[in-house]
């Protein structure tokens, strides 16, 4: 009897390891599968040709085996155009940004806290298709008034983008601007600054280091952010040289030619996003290396004494900074000013966006709900949603069933099991945030060549959910891990000292107070599978015509179903009603977030008699 | 399945116990007999050792990383550190009680009911009868009889520690540990626990570490007094309190160091 509890808890243990290993396998399979099929392509055309060319003409005939090429591979306009798209994106999100942040630690009045925090967290839920489905609908539409062209460029670029990476810099900054210690910010108004000035020559400097780490993580994600930019660049394979001119970034690349590439073409394509993904790693290493040493210690401070320290350090600096600055400027409205406009400006995008949609979407929706349910005719005028509905659920319950499980072993694994760090859980969190770095076209292109190749070289939903979970994986570690931290260990203690062994322990105390990061976990992962759509466009395939009946069956996404009825230009009507079911959807889930996340806390405080 | 037995006496016996967190040496060459069903106090000041010897008792220190211990343990006849004790059965026999109350996020009857599920009781009557008698035994029936589905994180917190003795009672353990059980609590509450360890002794070894030297004397009958690491003197509580033999002890007694 006693031997059964053994057995089962090595099991559960080599269980919980196995997860975790699974996690440094996917990140090895990535780099392996990648990396086998681009070499050859890198050799083919020439390492330095490959980065350093500019003439993008691939040739579907180019074959390895043949004698020399056709075509032309030179990806140099398209590290240009992300580089140039990039930095667009910063020069307006990430100032836009760094204002909202401040605004919110130190110009918004409390009652707008809430509303404020909502919003951002609702920009980040929006799809990025919506995004760009907006980009065309609303902003190419007005830059055409004043641009030679129909507005794409790197200015509508820049300005998608920028919005797109608002919400993760205002996110962080915001955290390190609330945990710079309020003596702080009364050390300086004490010594006779006005609340501006205490905030932009004090507070603001203080917390410079989780900024910068909130600017480099957006740079991250303008990088690898592909279906937003392709609807709104252009894509023509040149050089951004105006703001209005059509331009490709990398990974527009990959997605306007993966589906029909020939055999060097192909080989190119994932060369690309070999590339890519070298760029985003980079940033990612320069994240952890700018955060390790500040952000963590300026959100979680070790110790106080060494905080109080620092305090004395900062007043006496202050004093003299004051001594110059506060005889200068009594008041600075500009600081202000700023702070306020950004923060009602981020507010004011939202509006814009979901307002825009739903004002020509609903109409259409209501008057025609047949949309949503009706069984689409091939060649009629009726077309319906319904089939990407279907995949799209479908698509989120085998991601979940794979993801979930596999996620909150890994981080019962780190939590549990692994709190002496050793080289082994050194890996497993590398290879996490290895996996929450990738881009997620990245994604679809090691799905395309490992999941759907494993299957017979046809899209299918089972591949595509499978590529998806992976790269749920990190969201849901991470966050049963941080709820797996919050658990006393005053409990666990109690359920071992009554005899229970460390599995029951877990099952039966851990993680049922653990359950509302699970479940924020299972939230935030339906919203992933919901808005993504680059990782599903060549494993799940993106035909909105026909209803799976099997997971063996291809269909597009809802995201994957707006990127083409948009894309097409034929049915824009259905395009907006999609993207208000989209918006909806992440709207109501987030709403059921905040709703669930409160009663279940409630319920573990015991507040509920 | 049955409810795990295994042959564990009330008296315990350590041997030249020694125990080391990493580098740091924590407890010094100790030993110490325990007799079984009487109220045993460890005093002495913060940091000496007390809880870190009295988790030797039912093997908590093997959570600990880094933490080793020689010397001998018995429990009875039973050396509890050998390779064929099964620590769960340990703890099962050897119960405790923390110095924050910790009950588990659930209701009143299923904190009660969790140490008998853990070792196989599963019928609804046989669980019923033991939430009814370990709360009986901890004087707590008839305050708890009508919210045993609520929350236990809605009671007073000296009702949730005598919830938790409760909860150690439950699957009849021949000795309690409590380490500091009313140092949280109101001094009603921590009458009421007093009075409960004095009933419990009837047929239950306790051993209770406690900062509260009216605490050890009231309700002890053995005190050992621990200072950096060693057990500096034990013996009957009146005879401690009264005449010490050791300078240091009498000291700390009288609150002149500590
Ligand atoms: N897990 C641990 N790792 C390293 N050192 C520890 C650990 N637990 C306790 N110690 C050290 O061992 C010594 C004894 O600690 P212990 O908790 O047993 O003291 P105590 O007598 O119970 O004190 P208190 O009255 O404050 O509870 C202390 O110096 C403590 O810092
Ligand atoms: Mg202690």
């Amino acid at each position: 009897m006693m031997t059964n509890t053994k057995v089962k808890e090595k099991i559960g243990k080599s269980a919980f390891t196995a997860a975790a290993v699974l996690c440094i396998i996917a990140v090895a399979a990535i780099f392996v599968f990648l990396i086998v099929k681009s070499l050859p392509a890198f050799k083919k055309i020439g390492f330095f040709d490959f980065l350093l060319g500019d003439n993008w003409s691939p040739d579907k005939g180019d074959t390895y085996a043949g004698e020399s090429l056709a075509g032309s591979y030179g990806i140099f306009t398209m590290i240009v155009g992300t580089l140039a798209a990039t930095v667009g994106a910063l020069l307006l999100g990430g100032v836009f940004g760094y204002f909202t942040a401040v605004f919110l630690a130190y110009f918004c009045p409390r009652r707008l806290k809430r509303v404020f925090s909502s919003v951002i967290n609702l920009l980040a839920g929006i799809p990025s298709v919506v995004y760009g489905f907006f980009g065309i609908v609303f902003l190419l539409s007005k830059l055409s008034v004043i641009a030679p062209n129909n507005g794409s460029g790197l200015l509508a670029t820049s300005i998608i983008l920028g919005i797109m990476i608002l919400p993760t810099v205002v996110s962080l900054s915001r955290t390190s601007l609330e945990a710079v210690p309020r003596s702080y910010y009364e050390g300086a108004v004490a010594l006779g600054a006005t609340h501006t000035q205490a905030v932009f020559k004090t507070c603001v400097p203080a917390a410079k280091s989780g900024i910068t780490a909130s600017l480099v993580l957006g740079v991250g994600r303008a990088l690898g952010e592909t279906m937003a930019v392709v609807m709104v660049a252009g894509n023509s394979p040149t050089y951004p040289n105006s703001l209005f001119n059509s331009f490709r970034v990398m990974t527009a690349n990959i997605v306007m030619e993966m589906g029909y590439a020939g055999e060097v073409q192909e080989g190119a394509l994932v060369a690309t996003g070999v590339v890519l993904l070298l760029f985003v790693l980079v940033v990612n290493l320069l994240f952890s290396l700018v955060s390790k040493k500040t952000v963590r210690a300026a959100v979680k401070p070790k110790n106080k004494t060494v905080v109080r320290k620092k305090t004395f350090h900062g007043v006496a600096r202050l004093r003299d900074r004051f001594g110059n600055i506060a005889y200068k400027l009594k008041t600075s409205y500009i600081g202000r000013a700023f702070a306020i406009g950004a923060g009602v400006l981020s507010g004011g995008i939202l509006v814009l966006v979901i307002g825009f949609i739903f004002a020509q979407g609903l109409p259409h929706l209501l008057k025609n709900p047949k949309i949503l349910y009706g069984k689409f005719e091939f060649g009629s005028e009726n077309i319906t949603i319904f089939p990407s509905i279907v995949s799209t659920l479908m698509a989120v319950g085998l991601s979940l069933l794979i993801a979930i499980p596999i996620g909150v072993m890994t981080a019962i694994f780190l939590n549990e099991y692994a709190r002496k760090e050793n080289i082994f859980i050194r890996i497993v969190r590398s290879a996490i945030d290895i996996l929450s770095g990738v881009p997620s076209i990245v994604y679809g292109l090691f799905g395309m060549i490992a999941f759907v190749g494993l299957l017979g070289g046809k899209s299918s939903i089972l591949a595509g959910s499978l590529t998806i979970s992976i790269m749920l994986l990190p969201t849901v570690v991470r966050s049963t891990e941080e709820s797996l931290k919050s658990v006393a260990d005053s409990l666990r203690e109690g359920s071992l000292a009554l005899g229970a062994g460390k599995m029951r322990t877990i099952f039966k105390v851990v993680l049922p107070s653990a359950l509302p990061g699970i479940l924020s976990a299972i939230i935030l992962s339906i919203g992933r599978v919901i808005s993504e759509s680059a990782p599903f466009m060549y494993t799940m395939g993106s035909v909105i015509t026909a209803t799976p009946s099997s997971y063996l069956d291809s269909g597009a996404t809802l995201a994957v179903a707006l990127y083409r009825l948009a894309g097409e230009g034929w049915y824009m009507q259905e395009a907006y009603a999609t993207a208000v079911v989209l918006i909806a959807l992440v709207l109501g889930l987030n709403l059921f977030a905040e709703w669930i996340g409160g009663r279940l806390r409630k319920k573990l405080k015991g507040t509920e008699q | 399945m049955k409810i795990a037995e295994q042959l564990f006496g009330q008296n315990i016996s350590v041997k030249n116990a020694n125990l080391h967190y990493g580098e740091f040496q924590a407890l010094k060459n100790i030993s110490i007999e325990i007799p079984e069903k009487e109220i045993t106090a460890f005093i002495g000041p913060s940091g000496c050792g007390k809880s870190t010897f009295l988790k030797c008792f039912n093997r908590m220190n093997d959570l600990v990383a880094g933490c080793k211990i020689e010397g001998e343990f018995r429990i009875g006849e039973t050396d509890i550190y050998a390779k064929e004790t099964d620590v769960n059965a340990l703890r099962k026999n050897v119960g405790m009680v923390f110095q924050k109350p910790n009950p588990f996020p659930m209701s009143v009857y299923d904190n009660i009911a969790y140490g008998p599920r853990t070792f196989g009781v599963r019928k609804r009557a046989e669980l019923d009868g033991i939430v009814e008698s370990s709360l009986r035994a901890a004087a707590m029936w008839e305050e708890l009889k009508d919210r045993l589905d609520k929350s236990a994180l809605g009671l007073s917190g000296g009702q949730q520690q005598r919830l938790c003795i409760a909860r150690a009672l439950s699957v009849k353990p021949k000795i309690i540990l409590m380490d500091e059980p009313t140092s949280a609590l109101d001094p009603i509450s921590t009458g009421k626990i007093e009075e409960l360890c004095d009933e419990l002794k009837k047929t239950t070894t306790i051993v209770i570490v406690t900062h509260n030297m009216q605490q050890a004397a009231r309700i002890s009958d053995r005190t050992g007094f621990f200072l950096l690491g060693k057990l500096v003197e034990y013996g009957d509580t009146d005879k401690i309190f009264t005449s010490p033999k050791d300078e240091r002890t009498e000291r700390y007694i009288t609150g002149r160091f500590g």
